[in-house]
């Protein structure tokens, strides 16, 4: 593993860089609960789609203070969302605040916030929404919803691809026929429009976990049939080496031969293509979300940040660090390319 | 057949002097051809007999400045005709390709555009008056012997026979005065091969090209050429004349099997890699081979001329050349 | 070359059958009765129900039900839609001629661009123009359809350059056929863009993939050394051979464009099959959503056929073999 990181850099700065980035990325929403100021459903009733806070060094006198500060804001015009500053009080940005208690997915408790500002003023790096909620404390807490689903998904999606595109290489005849009509079917569909109908089995009321699961269904179920079919052809190649008929005539059990004989030798692929595929799930999620049909308010997603601003020209135009969360989608995913492109270049035996 | 405007009938149309050819690896070069020396007049079959990754293509390619881009002509000129074409550009270049000099290669299927009918390709090939190309293209592939009908029909839809001799009707379509061979019979089976063989012979024999023979087989290369160069390493090690002279350096008489080989732990034959990662050795490049090595073959041993037409690269040819 | 298409028409059969009957437990699968909110409309008299019920034999088994649907589907009847009350074939059919417009345009527009700059930077391979051509690429596979959608409605919001939204802003009843085509395009130009955007990062790549591959191919050398010209070279044997494998992808590309159609069309406001296709999720109008399901699955067939049909037409060892 050390080995194919010292290569990847060799290979590309750029996407070494990019497995970085995406690191730092999923652990700041992991770690949401202590990075973010705000809870995802903390409301500034009278902040409604306020534009970021702007963090000031010097007071309206002029005078330098060393801690930054943020000054309170008020309604300018209720009908046009405009705010102006009140200049009477300064808040100073406070680090490692004490506010209610969080659980860190469920195991850990915290009270200390990485950085905020005293109430009534607030600290909105990047804007609030139409319920005064600070779109980055929601970035960070939708990360991880969004990025967590991506990567179950891979994960399932590349189980079944494995063991079905396993086995139809592997046992070939029927099986495998059989097992390719059914990708080459499910593969017909164009994947969005499969997606929206699987959605639609289901009624649109459901509660936020059973959503969260049904998006990670829906989504390995459209993806995996693809994988099967790339894995299969690969099972079909090693099957036919020297050492898997050196095991066979050695009398191992087929299953001990798939698992630890086949499916070894497709690891570097395998790790390739999870990457590759991983931005397929991301937007797979984000369009559900983004169309109301995926993760339900309050709790936020990359999709559903954005949904508000679909169809309603009044709210891009008025907040438009909205679509920052398109932004977040699209630094994932150009990572996610980069980095994919450069292992497949490295894990490619051709390029050794 | 071969007038150049200037100089009127030259008598060496393809010279090589001095060519050495590196490879750019990343950050170091690696040498792929080292002090090549030879020229073939016209009516000449020159042979070039040497194992794959000896450089034989590589110099073929370098004689039409097609090599590929990590390759790099570090020293050396190429004359055809008497024109040093390492000093022209890449237009110029052009017109000299197909028309004075031209090239078969050896895998004929890979070597013919899938999409293009055989008639497309010897249009293309052709680059003289427009008023007889018609003539001219049935001319050339009756002369290899194929129908004109030919000319309808795809590259995958011909033999690898047929497919060759379409490759050597657009090598002569233009009656160029050197024609390079890079082992044309490698991908064909033995009966095909004799005819190409003995078909490529008689065009020699009719327009007197100046042929460079590349092979692997040095066998064929005693029966058909009139002087043969041995290649190894990126040497041309040693040019001599077949049924006058017996070669003499050591590895020409491996190739030949007239010796048996004393140290048989040793394999004769190139690892691509091994040449490719070293660099120009300071020492007879046949030295780690060679059974006849003494303390004096430690040093860089030039090639040592006979006359201007053999010579051989070994420090002992000196003392007793066989004639 | 005729019986080669007839082959891939035959293969197609049980490809559709398939599929139709994936459709079909799919919505089979969904919960509630197909007549439960159409039994709460007043508009629908019960005759009207009941026949629809014989003709969909939903009092027969499943395997029946299956058979009789594929009769009504075989005469592109596809029931009706809840929510619209009228046929789904009709609905269908005017989103569908827009969504094709839509992708025909924006696979247009990806091409023209994509393949020339494809071809100069396979050309001028490892050069600053290649590199910068390939970030591009870079940023145009990651951009989500949505987003780009997204962005262009904002920035068409603030400068109001291009209409948004429908199909038409003239409704005049004497509007001249080509001010009614030029106000469509008008229309189109907004999403067309933004899948053209979003598809040609993916279609440059592969393109100069295919261009330097070939362009490395003995027969491109061998052309060189024939002493064909540069433009002969570069445009003849390599654009040609390299377009070749592309003609494959046509019908993939096709499922990845009514994908990011879907989704541009409805931030777009362009009534095509995306936007009637969440309708119908939406109200869980399910006659409407396995039409539109088994619609896009045939458009994907067909692509894939189209490009079958293609390379056969212009690769000579498939024509004639």
């Amino acid at each position: 593993m050390r080995k194919l990181l010292h290569r990847l850099k060799n290979h590309s700065r750029l996407a070494y860089f990019s497995l970085w980035f995406l690191l730092v990325f999923y652990f700041a929403s992991f770690f949401a609960d202590i990075l973010a100021p705000y809870h995802f459903d903390h409301q500034f009733r009278n902040k409604p789609y306020h534009p970021p806070t702007k963090i000031h060094f010097f007071d309206s006198r002029g005078h330098f203070h060393i801690r930054p500060f943020v000054y309170n804001t008020v309604v300018d015009d209720p009908v046009f969302k405009t705010y102006r500053e009140d200049h009477s009080k300064i808040y100073p940005l406070k680090f490692f605040v004490r506010g209610k208690e969080r659980k860190i997915f469920f195991f850990f408790k915290t009270d200390r916030y990485l950085f905020g500002v005293d109430q009534p003023a607030g600290i909105f790096l990047f804007g609030t929404d139409n319920y005064g909620r600070d779109i980055f404390s929601r970035l960070l807490y939708g990360g991880r919803i969004s990025l967590s689903i991506s990567l179950i998904g891979v994960f399932i999606s590349f189980s079944l691809g494995m063991i079905t595109g396993g086995i139809a290489g592997y046992f070939g005849g029927i099986i495998d026929q059989t097992l390719m009509r059914l990708v080459e079917i499910l593969m017909v569909f164009p994947s969005f429009y499969l997606m929206l109908s699987l959605r639609a089995m289901f009624p649109l009321n459901l509660s936020s976990i059973q959503v969260y699961l049904l998006i990670v269904l829906i989504l390995s179920l459209i993806g995996w049939a693809g994988l099967a079919r790339i894995i299969r052809g690969m099972v079909l190649s090693i099957k036919e080496e020297d050492y898997i008929l050196a095991a066979k005539s050695l009398g191992l059990s087929h299953w001990k031969i798939l698992l630890f004989h086949i499916f070894p030798n497709t690891f570097s692929y395998s790790i390739t293509a999870i990457t590759i595929s991983v931005p397929g799930y991301i937007i797979g999620e984000a369009a559900l979300s983004l169309l109301g049909l995926g993760i339900q308010e309050p709790y936020p997603s990359w999709g559903n940040i954005l949904s508000s601003t679909i169809g309603n020209l009044r709210v891009l135009g008025d907040a438009p660090w909205l679509l920052l969360a398109g932004i977040f989608i699209f630094v994932v995913l150009i990572n996610f390319n980069l980095l994919g492109d450069a292992l497949r270049n490295v894990l490619d035996p051709k390029n050794w | 057949m071969c007038l150049t405007p200037k100089t009127g009938r030259m008598e060496r149309m393809l010279e090589i002097k001095n060519l050495s050819v590196l490879r750019i690896e990343r950050k170091k070069s690696v040498p792929i051809l080292n002090d090549i020396n030879f020229a073939v007049k016209e009516g000449e079959m020159f042979c070039l007999v040497g194992e794959s990754g000896s450089g034989k293509t590589s110099l073929a390619l370098s004689i039409i400045r097609l090599l590929p881009k990590s390759f790099k002509i570090a020293y050396g000129e190429i004359l055809i005709n008497g024109k040093n074409i390492l000093g022209i550009n890449e237009r110029s270049m052009r017109n000299i390709r197909g028309k004075e000099i031209s090239i078969i290669f050896q895998d004929p299927a890979a070597y013919l555009d899938p999409l293009f009918t055989i008639g497309t390709h010897l249009q293309e090939s052709f680059h003289g008056k427009m008023a007889n190309k018609k003539e001219l293209i049935s001319l050339a592939l009756q002369e290899v012997g194929l129908d004109s009908e030919i000319q309808t029909v795809y590259p995958h839809q011909l033999s690898g026979g047929q497919q060759q001799r379409v490759m050597i009707a657009m090598a002569l379509i233009n009656k160029p005065s050197i024609i390079i061979a890079d082992e044309p019979t490698t991908a064909l089976d033995v009966l095909t091969t004799r005819q190409i063989i003995s078909l490529l012979n008689a065009i020699r024999l009719k327009h007197s090209p100046a042929m460079l023979f590349i092979t692997h087989d040095l066998e064929l290369a005693m029966e058909i050429g009139t002087r043969i160069g041995i290649m190894y390493r990126g040497n041309i090690v040693e040019i001599f004349r077949p049924g006058v002279q017996k070669p003499y350096h050591p590895y020409s008489k491996i190739l030949l099997g007239t010796i048996e080989r004393k140290n048989s732990k040793l394999v004769v034959g190139v690892e691509k890699n091994k040449f490719y990662n070293e660099q120009i050795s300071q020492v007879c490049v046949f030295f780690d081979m060679c059974d006849e090595k003494e303390e004096n073959c430690k040093k860089i041993i030039p090639f040592i001329w006979h006359n201007n037409e053999t010579g051989v690269r070994c420090i002992k040819s000196g003392r007793n050349t066989q004639v | 070359m005729k019986r080669l298409i007839i082959k891939r028409l035959l293969q197609l059969i049980p490809m559709l059958i398939g599929m139709s009957f994936v459709s079909f437990i799919i919505i089979q699968s969904s919960p509630g009765d197909y007549f439960a909110q159409m039994k709460m409309n007043p508009e629908i008299s019960p005759e009207t129900i009941e026949s629809m019920r014989t003709s969909f034999g939903l009092d027969r088994p499943i395997l029946v039900q299956y058979f009789l649907w594929l009769k009504n589907m075989c005469k592109l009847d596809f029931g009706v839609s809840f929510a619209y009350h009228i046929p789904v074939k009709t609905l269908i059919k005017f989103r569908l001629k827009n969504t094709i417009c839509l992708a025909i345009f924006s696979l247009f527009m990806s091409w023209i661009i994509a393949v020339p700059l494809a071809v100069i930077a396979g050309y001028k391979e490892g050069t600053f123009f290649d590199k910068l051509l390939s970030m591009c690429a870079y940023f145009s596979i990651s951009l989500p359809s949505f987003f780009v959608a997204l962005l262009f409605v904002y920035f068409i919001s603030k400068t109001n350059l291009l209409p948004i939204g429908g199909t038409r802003s003239i409704f005049e009843v004497d509007a001249s056929t080509i001010m009614v085509f030029k106000d469509y395009m008008k229309h189109l130009l907004v999403p067309g863009l933004v899948l053209c955007l979003v598809n040609v990062g993916g279609l440059f790549r592969l393109m100069k993939n295919n261009f330097i591959e070939t362009f490395n191919t003995p027969f491109i050398l061998a052309a060189w050394a024939r002493g064909v010209s540069r433009n002969s070279v570069i445009f003849k044997h390599t654009l040609r051979n390299a377009l070749n494998p592309m003609f494959t992808i046509l019908g993939m590309e096709i499922g990845s464009l009514l994908n990011g159609a879907a989704l541009t069309e409805i931030i777009c406001g362009w009534p095509g099959m995306g936007s009637l296709v969440l309708e119908a999720v939406l109200s869980h109008d399910l006659y409407l959503v396995m039409g539109s399901l088994v619609i896009s699955g045939f458009l994907l067939v067909l692509g894939n056929l189209i490009g079958d049909i293609l390379i056969a037409f212009f690769d000579p060892r498939i024509r004639i073999s």
